[in-house]
């Protein structure tokens, strides 16, 4: 008799969350589960869903101690970093009307990107912790920002939608990543 | 005196130590999930088995799997020597916390 399994795109954002060490362990025990428990209790659709729960428990728990995810957000904040860098050149090159106020914003980002990175590497501590979710926060509402406006304006400039949309996945996987400490301890 | 527990690691070691060698990955999950009387997430109990072998307070070996599970294998886990001491100073520090205290506590007016 052939068993159901969950689909296999479930299956496989689940095999990405893990890492290499719990890969078979771990989709192994939730297959179980799944065939035993929850599908003949749930029936089809709902025990999908409750897989899609569980896959994504990794993602918002486990995962950012995990490679993968580690690695995607410190590379999105050294392009964040290196887009700071660029927007704060850039301003006292062209030196439009207004760029001192935004060759700081430039700098404030490529500032708040390098301190993410160092607070992957080091650890950092409860007062670091804070002053990188503040910078993600600010980092995140300033992408929004330039994002909506971006949309709205006559003439699209299409760095600024990269750069703002990279600032709010970087400020939100950042916000994630620093509360995740006090989210375990707290369960 | 060692590092005090968490609510949610004493519910994890404990599981561990109920199913003795019938400790693994989903077994455990049921285990909290029926100790908490609530669903709890896979990926939180699994970080904090994570996090209790790295503390070394529990050890871990794999198995070969069954059918069920696609033949996939089995990680079980054990308790190790300074994880049952841990728990028994968890146990005896919430102790030491309400002695004296009538229990149910009751809001004065």
């Amino acid at each position: 008799m052939t068993q159901k399994s969950p689909p296999g795109w479930l299956e496989w954002i689940l095999t990405r969350c893990l890492s290499e060490r719990d890969r078979e362990t771990i989709s192994g025990d939730l297959l179980e589960e799944y065939r035993e428990e929850q599908l003949p209790r749930l029936g089809f659709v709902r025990a999908n869903l409750w897989y899609l729960r569980q896959a994504f428990s990794f993602v918002s728990v486990s995962s950012f101690g995990g490679p993968v995810m580690k690695l995607a957000l410190t590379w999105m904040s050294v392009f964040t970093a290196a887009a700071g860098v660029w927007l704060a050149f850039m301003e006292q090159m062209l030196k439009h009307s207004g760029y001192g106020g935004r060759t700081v914003i430039g700098i404030c980002i490529a500032m708040e990107g390098i301190a993410t990175v160092l607070f992957l590497l080091l650890h950092g501590r409860a007062i670091y912790r804070t002053l990188v979710l503040v910078g993600a926060i600010a980092v995140g509402l300033l992408g929004a920002s330039a994002v909506m406006r971006i949309l709205g304006a006559p003439h699209f400039e299409g760095f600024v939608l990269i750069i703002g949309s990279a600032l709010v996945v970087q400020g939100m996987l950042t916000i994630v990543a620093v509360l995740r400490p006090h989210r375990l301890e707290t369960l | 005196m060692a590092e005090l527990l968490g609510a949610f690691e004493q519910a994890v070691l404990l599981a561990v130590w109920r199913l003795a060698d019938e400790a693994y990955g989903r077994a455990i999950l049921r285990g909290v999930q029926s100790a908490l009387q609530r669903e709890v997430a896979a990926g939180a109990v699994y970080a904090t088995l994570d996090r209790l072998e790295q503390k070394k307070l529990i050890d871990s070996h794999v198995e070969e799997g069954t059918p069920v599970r696609a033949g996939r294998v089995r990680r079980y886990y054990r308790l190790t020597v300074p994880g049952v001491k841990a728990l028994n100073e968890s146990k005896a520090a919430l102790e030491n916390m309400w002695r004296g205290a009538k229990w149910p506590l009751e809001v004065e007016a």
